[in-house]
């Protein structure tokens, strides 16, 4: 298979820490899993245990690079907006306070390169990784010659010049079978917006919650937005000012990431019903034409198979999963982490 | 009509009043003064060119079926268009010519979707702006008005039966006919029947082999391409499968025409509200927008 290699401008970080991509065949298992990307496969309390401490290391060292820590906390969730409700008199925009416990989510969005790993590796063959639903129809999720991969690829490879590019093309069971691979998740909607908007409490109870995860106001210089006029993806080192406070990069723009969480539309008297499966999508992509759809708090969703030009994914580490880490953390909030909820309600 | 005292007796104001401008959509005769055609309810403004050499403007007929997406899709097509630094612009003449724009782009903003447009004339929103283009000097002004579905639906079915509609169409010099993707990729063929209408009564409206419709150009895009990646990656597979009678009566009838994908909505969600299921945008992400119109202008030169 015909793949180009890493060029000189890629952020080690994105990649796995040695980031010798033709490595990749590397004989030594440690060292094949961790250019892979699967660090965090490593850093699980069962596997760490097998591990010297030199290796223990060089994992955490690799893992400290693609993650970034997102303190417990509070978070105010927005959920669905829509003024042709009005007509019945019932908002449906409901602002609640949700709990979420720490967690490790990944600086940048996954990329090709990362994604080709998991395609090379047999991802699409081991059932094992994949939600049962999604499995019987595997075989559809094929790129534009008919071989396992996503959507936009030829012949299970990307364009050349793209490996630095978000995984776009793949749908919601892809992105889930990757992070199993990988020995993460995807994070729940209340992580990403807590991870994005950074909210501090205030000394009257209040969460202060950013609007964008540099600041409150929209700037065409920190998100590759239709403000950008890019008008595709860009590398995901991209728009380094546009970090949040944690340093994660690009939750805003370039692609949209699909998340754990299934969309709802929170009505008591049953109303109003949502048709059909929506997993929930957040951030804005290159080609979100209004500002205030690009924020932390806007929601967007999409069918769990549908498999857009503009939708990625990153991943996240519940504290349980990492040796050590939950130590250090309250292990009941870990506890949640680990089932992928959406977190704890406070307040309706 | 007599009026009778109503106007001061000085000399502008019977020279305003005696003045008469010829609609530029049924040219019947109205007063300078007045802001819609007494007849058919166009803006009388439509006919005062900007430039010096009086160049008429050019009238693009922009149909479709109800909810095809003519006012969205002119509504983002116009402010895409006014807000880019691209090869072509364009510059709205008058408040009314914004008015689409902005309820389109309000609605969107607030993921909802815009009103239908209301059947009569004078509920239509018209857009008169003038285009420029980077390999053009001088800027050129054409109208595109947001004509009501089920008037248009009514005048293809009974010609003559609304006369401001058949009288603009015999006017037009270039069409964009929009054709629901969503409602094929249901399996419907009533979109392509639909079509094959539009088609048929075009050329019957001016089949002149030179001047008429089999010479000028007609755009057709497929709406709400959000629904279909396959028509996005091949349109003209898309149609050849999709629209078969169009597919064929387009090579048959038409000289110049030409498919396109276009999308506004990158995704939406069926909503049942007290048990009528709603379309509610997801989020607003143009694709293939801007391409239909940029073929059109550089078809007319």
């Amino acid at each position: 298979m015909k793949r180009r290699k890493a060029t000189e401008d890629e952020d080690p970080s994105i990649l796995s820490a040695p980031a010798a991509t033709d490595n990749v065949r590397a004989v030594d298992p440690f060292q094949q899993i961790l250019v892979q990307g699967r660090c965090a496969l490593l850093l699980r309390p069962q596997i760490v245990e097998t591990l010297e401490d030199s290796q223990i290391e060089q994992a955490r060292r690799a893992f400290g690079t693609m993650s970034s820590l997102v303190p417990a906390g509070d978070v105010l969730l927005q959920a669905w907006q829509c003024g042709q409700l009005e007509s019945i008199n019932e908002s449906l925009t409901i602002a609640r306070r949700f709990h979420v416990g720490s967690l490790y989510l990944d600086r940048h969005v996954v990329t090709n390169e990362q994604y080709w790993f998991f395609l090379e590796a047999g991802g699409y063959l081991q059932e094992s990784l994949w939600n049962q639903a999604a499995w019987q129809r595997v075989n559809e999720f094929v790129d534009q010659d008919g071989k396992p991969g996503p959507m936009g690829w030829k012949s299970g490879s990307f364009d050349a010049g793209a490996a630095q590019h978000p995984v776009v093309g793949i749908s919601w069971f892809e992105a889930d079978a990757y992070a199993h691979w990988a020995g993460k998740r995807l994070p729940t909607d209340a992580e990403w917006v807590k991870a994005a908007s950074w909210p501090v409490e205030a000394d009257d109870g209040e969460l202060v919650q950013r609007r964008f995860p540099w600041g409150d106001t929209p700037d065409a210089q920190k998100a590759n937005l239709w403000g950008s006029h890019r008008r595709g993806t860009a590398p995901v080192t991209a728009f380094p000012d546009g970090s949040s406070i944690g340093g994660v990069h690009q939750l805003i723009g370039n692609v949209w990431e699909w998340t754990s969480t299934s969309l709802q539309v929170a009505n008591a008297s049953g109303r109003v019903r949502l048709e059909g499966l929506f997993k929930i999508l957040r951030g804005g992509a290159f080609d979100t034409y209004f500002d205030n759809q690009a924020t932390c708090q806007f929601q967007s969703a999409d069918a769990p198979f549908a498999r857009r030009h503009n939708i990625g994914f990153r991943c996240a580490t519940g504290m349980c999963d990492v040796a050590g880490a939950a130590e250090a953390d309250r292990l009941e909030d870990a506890g949640s982490l680990c089932a992928g909820t959406v977190g704890e309600e406070i307040t309706a | 009509m007599t009026e009778w005292g109503s106007h001061s007796i000085d000399t502008f104001g019977l020279v305003e009043h005696a003045r008469q401008e010829r609609c530029a959509m049924c040219d019947g005769e109205n007063r300078h003064a007045a802001e819609f055609c007494w007849h058919c309810r166009a803006p009388v403004a439509l006919a005062f060119p900007t430039d010096r050499k009086r160049a008429a403007p050019r009238l693009v007929a922009v149909v479709g079926p109800p909810g095809v997406g003519k006012t969205v899709y002119l509504g983002m097509l116009t402010d895409i268009l006014s807000r880019q630094r691209g090869s072509l612009q364009i510059l709205a003449r008058g408040a009314y010519s914004v008015s689409l724009q902005q309820q389109s782009m309000s609605a969107l903003a607030r993921r909802e979707f815009p009103p239908s447009t209301p059947s009569e004339p004078d509920g239509w929103n018209w857009v008169h702006c003038e285009v420029s283009k980077s390999s053009r000097k001088r800027p050129q002004q054409f109208v595109m008005p947001d004509i009501g579905g089920e008037a248009y639906l009514q005048e293809v079915e009974h010609a003559h039966s609304v006369p401001s509609i058949r009288a603009y169409l015999s006017k037009c010099t270039a069409a964009m006919m929009l054709v629901d993707t969503a409602a094929l990729e249901d399996g419907a063929q009533e979109q392509d029947f639909l079509a094959m209408k539009t088609v048929s009564y075009f050329v019957e409206l001016d089949g002149r082999r030179k001047k008429g419709w089999p010479a000028r150009p007609m755009a057709i895009v497929f709406t709400k391409s959000d629904q279909s990646e396959a028509c996005f990656e091949n349109v003209e597979e898309f149609a050849r499968s999709h629209t078969p009678g169009l597919w064929r009566i387009c090579q048959e009838r038409l000289g110049r025409h030409r498919f396109f994908a276009a999308s506004v909505v990158g995704a939406s969600a069926p909503l049942n509200i007290l048990g009528e299921t709603v379309s509610i945008p997801l989020r607003i992400e143009p694709r293939g927008v801007e391409a239909p119109f940029a073929w059109l202008v550089e078809r007319l030169g």
